[in-house]
């Protein structure tokens, strides 16, 4: 099966061992990996903040480069979300909608790739210690996908899977909200770490490098033992 | 109380309000509680999509029609012997009702809880005419007597304030001696009210809704003081917005049960009245006179435009009790009588971008809003739709935003340009890293870096890692 | 009844036809077939024993006193529940079924000897009923429709039947006949409606009440008796 990798821009600078794991962890499964490298960002910085018509360029630029794609698979609940709503923003475009429709119709977060997709939950991996998952906003309401992730955790030799409390709360990120609501996402992420921290979690897993980045930001400015995991590393993760 | 609440501008506001330990508390608390109980009641209700779905179409199809449900409810309203006023603005609507006022020699006017009369100010109209005007609702009543302070929430108006606080406006504004016992205080607001209620020549009320059919008008509290000032005094004067209305008893009840489900999770409140015209002929008890006042106050703006579903709102808070960033700030922070997410969509739309320009950015778009609203207002993109209008017509975005997003527009359209630029990032960012991260940032990542790290570039991008792999380079 | 007045309506409705891109619409507005209609689905099938046993579960919840009896016993539990709720003064509205249900013994024989001050709605004194109201320990009334899964009783206002009682006394006791109770609000409304389509004159003052009066706005405390009643109770009849 040929799948066609969304990287996201986040993973593309910041975190590149996400995106390394995610084509070793398809490839294990039996994938083959393409890299459009005329791929950039889905567009959601500048449309959350506003700016449609630049959001749209970006936006095209993406229909562009999965346009041969049978499936584009990414690593983000956030990204793919954005990816799905392209049929709306491009509603009534007569040289764009149809090409909107056709790339959400085959975009699919990494986690809800490899279950309803590829049909595995356990996909061989292992990892020791005490985690708990961050159900990240986008990926549970705007793309409506709260199974997949846990069903995979679950199977992750080694792992004992904790329940966040709160855990549908956002941790603050919330893209240029971050920066410019600095001192209400700060309480924000701190709540959030609070709730970590009263799991005694060693491991705080999300499928989102946005979240994972304020989360472990947070965290890496306070100084907590807690280990932040993108799911496609802990997926990938064999002892 | 206008809608707008004069308390400095918003930064001073959310800075003040993220010291108030006490009302941070309170807010975490009830949601919750409020979202255990919330989840509970739908759970047993079942098939709630269903009844989402059914709640919007009603919503949509009555604004849709507004102007023809407007006619049928002031026929039947007259047809019942009240009076109905159209009021375009709050002056008119305030004119009105202080006419009414002046002809009845009003001395005493009490008032069950209403939104709309905040937002038209009418209080203070009302009182320059020698009124005494009492507010009702325990919570409303705690705020009128403690100087006017602002409701904090749409449906729990005094949330901010804690119960030694209440006791001590008692007591300096009561002569009241007793404890901080909720149920003292409260028997001490029910013995002090009740004499007000059988002394009061107008009773005022909100609509949560009207209904077009029957010229009703829907009341819905648990406290009960709706039906005592639609009881007792000899006037009652209805204050309603122009879209708290729905065809008929049946639509009426599906979204009184979606209302109380979201807003408290209550299968009903303990009291829903439905009054239709003054008394009747031979009646010991109800008003002898019933006017309506339908207030558009920008309302009308809004139809025919992108926000058009902000009127679908039933008032139920659901959204703000569900906001992670209300949790924090409070209700007091936004600057408006309508707080959280939907205040954060409705106070620019009828206040303007001046004094609210800052609340479309209060959300994380975290969509938590949306996902609760009874009647499936896209909130979170509403806000965006606000963000929009700031950057493209108002042209309020500061100018490093603006130049931001010009280099991602050319970075991201384009991808030769957004290898290039994300090639140079790692030199860019180098004077700032330390061990792979970024401890003090440059320009916008410095609002970034004062609560956390940053991670810094990779020297090698994933497409760099992917290309070399594949040309049979390193492989991991 | 004469007719009331309607001011400015002409042009604040032709703005909202304006700003809706159309034509003022004023007449010939039907409604659609709702796409869903899962109100109907509560309690569907309930037998008239299975939406009893519901009330009583919501009666738990909703802080109301729930008591069941049958006609021939209903005096007499009506009697310890109003002295369980402190004894008079009781009002009652004129309503026939006082009579119907034996309670006629009581009201007029039973209570005044024992010096409980029984005071029977009657417009003709005007006033003075909403003072007998106020000074009331207990409002009796009977419910019209009864909502099993909210726990509800509805009433319809009258020249026989103030809205005060409901309100004024301290305490409130509804006596539900068994034949009442129906799922839930859904069938109380469809019941108003199918009224006025028929050209039937709605009631001035329509109160669903659900348990006594409280309140959550002191540190979202509940405390129960604020303005309305403090207590509550149901007595239900289970042979009418």
């Amino acid at each position: 099966m040929k799948v066609s990798l969304f990287v996201t821009c986040l993973i593309d600078l910041f975190y590149t061992n996400v995106g390394k794991a995610t084509v070793e962890l398809l490839e294990r499964l039996g994938c083959e990996i393409d890299f459009p490298e005329a791929q950039t960002c889905c567009g959601q910085p500048a449309y959350n903040s506003g700016y449609i018509k630049d959001a749209k360029e970006a936006m095209k630029q993406m229909m562009r480069a999965f346009a041969d794609a049978d499936y584009v698979v990414t690593p983000s609940g956030s990204c793919a979300a954005m990816l799905k709503e392209y049929p709306r923003i491009f509603r009534g475009d007569p040289e764009w909608e149809e090409e909107a429709k056709r790339l959400a119709a085959k975009t699919y977060e990494l986690t809800q790739f490899l279950v309803n997709v590829l049909r595995v939950e356990d996909v061989g991996a292992s990892l020791p210690g005490r985690a708990t998952y961050h159900t990240s906003c986008h990926m549970t309401r705007l793309l409506g996908e709260k199974e997949a992730p846990l069903r995979l955790l679950e199977h992750v030799k080694g792992l004992e899977l904790v329940p966040l409390p709160n855990a549908h709360q956002c941790c603050g990120f919330g893209g240029t909200f971050s920066v410019k609501m600095g001192p209400i996402s700060e309480q924000m992420v701190d709540e959030k770490i609070e709730h970590i921290e009263e799991v005694k979690a060693d491991y705080l897993i999300g499928a989102d490098c946005g979240c994972l980045m304020n989360i472990g930001g947070r965290i890496g400015r306070v100084g907590k033992p807690i280990r932040v995991m993108h799911i496609a590393e802990v997926l990938n993760h064999r002892n | 109380m206008p809608m707008k609440i004069e308390n400095g501008p918003f930064w001073k506001r959310v800075e003040e309000n993220l010291q108030n330990d006490f009302m941070r508390g309170a807010v975490a608390g009830m949601q919750d509680r409020g979202y255990v109980r919330r989840l509970g009641v739908i759970e047993e209700l079942g098939h709630w999509e269903e009844w989402r779905s059914l709640a919007e179409q009603i919503r949509k199809h009555t604004l849709e029609n507004l102007d023809y449900y407007l006619m049928q409810l002031s026929e039947n309203v007259a047809k019942r012997g009240g009076h109905v006023f159209f009021a375009q603005t709050a002056e008119e609507a305030n004119d009105y009702i202080r006419r009414i006022a002046l002809e009845k020699q009003a001395k005493k006017i009490v008032k069950s809880k209403s939104m709309v009369t905040e937002e038209i100010n009418l209080n203070p109209v009302l009182e320059a005419i020698g009124c005494d005007v009492v507010e009702t609702d325990l919570g409303e009543y705690i705020l009128q007597i403690d100087d006017h302070d602002p409701p904090s929430h749409i449906v729990g108006p005094a949330l901010h304030k804690n119960k030694e606080q209440i006791r001590d406006v008692f007591h300096r504004k009561l002569g009241y001696n007793k404890s901080s016992d909720p149920v003292e205080l409260a028997r001490h607001a029910r013995e002090t009210l009740r004499r007000d209620y059988l002394t009061a020549d107008i009773g005022i009320t909100g609509c949560n809704f009207a209904i077009a059919e029957s010229g009703s008008i829907t009341l819905v509290t648990n406290e009960g003081n709706a039906d005592l000032v639609t009881s007792l005094p000899k006037t009652q004067i209805t204050v309603m917005g122009m879209e708290r209305i729905v065809p008929t008893f049946k639509e009426m009840e599906v979204l009184v049960s979606m209302l109380t489900r979201s807003a408290v999770g209550q299968k009903l409140t303990s009291y829903i009245t439905v009054l239709t015209g003054p008394r009747e002929q031979g009646d010991a008890d109800g008003p002898e006179e019933f006017h309506l006042v339908i207030v558009d106050n920008g309302r009308s703006s809004i139809l025919g435009t992108e926000f058009q579903p902000v009127l679908q709102c039933i008032r139920c808070a659901a959204c703000v009790n569900v906001c992670p960033v209300y949790r924090h700030i409070g209700g007091h922070s936004y600057g408006s009588i309508y707080s959280g997410p939907i205040g954060a969509v409705l106070s620019p739309l009828l206040g303007g971008y001046d004094d609210y320009k800052e609340l479309p950015y209060a959300s994380s778009l975290c969509a938590a809003c949306t996902e609760v609203c009874p009647v499936k207002i896209p909130l979170h993109e509403l806000l965006i739709k606000h963000r929009q209008i700031i950057v493209e017509r108002e042209g309020k975005a500061p100018v490093a935003e603006k130049l931001a997003m010009k280099a991602f527009r050319l970075g991201t359209a384009s991808p030769s340009l957004y290898r290039f630029g994300t090639k140079l990032a790692p030199s860019a960012f180098a004077p700032f890293a330390e061990d792979g991260r970024i401890t003090k940032g440059p320009g916008p990542l410095k609002a970034w870096t004062e609560s956390r790290v940053f991670p810094a570039p990779n020297n090698e991008r994933f497409r760099d890692w992917f290309r070399n792999r594949q040309k049979g380079g390193n492989p991991s | 009844m004469t007719r009331g007045t309607i001011q400015n309506r002409d042009a604040f409705l032709q703005n909202i036809a304006k700003r809706l891109g159309r034509s003022p619409r004023l007449s010939g507005v039907s409604q659609p077939q709702w796409d869903y209609a899962p109100q109907w689905t509560v309690f569907a099938g309930y037998s008239q024993d299975d939406l009893l046993s519901a009330l009583r579960e919501q009666c738990k919840l909703i802080h109301t006193d729930y008591i069941e009896t049958t006609s021939s016993e209903l005096a007499g539990a009506l009697k310890q529940q109003v002295a369980a709720y402190g004894g008079g003064p009781v009002i009652v509205p004129d309503d026939p079924r006082f009579a119907e249900y034996g309670l006629s013994a009581l009201l007029h024989d039973e209570w005044p000897a024992e010096q409980t001050a029984v005071h029977v709605w009657n417009s003709s004194l005007g006033r003075q009923n909403i003072d007998a109201a106020e000074q009331a320990n207990v409002g009796i009334a009977f419910s019209e429709i009864t909502l099993a899964e909210s726990g509800t009783v509805v009433l319809f206002s009258r020249n026989e039947q103030g809205r005060t009682i409901h309100f004024l006394p301290k305490t409130y006791i509804a006596i539900v006949p068994k034949s009442s109770v129906v799922p839930r609000m859904t069938q109380a409304a469809a019941y108003i409606h199918e009224q006025i389509e028929k050209g039937a004159v709605v009631p001035s003052c329509i109160n669903f009440i659900t348990g006594p009066s409280n309140s959550a706005d002191i540190e979202m405390n509940l405390v129960v008796g604020v303005h309305g009643p403090m207590k509550a109770a149901y007595i239900v009849v289970t042979d009418r």
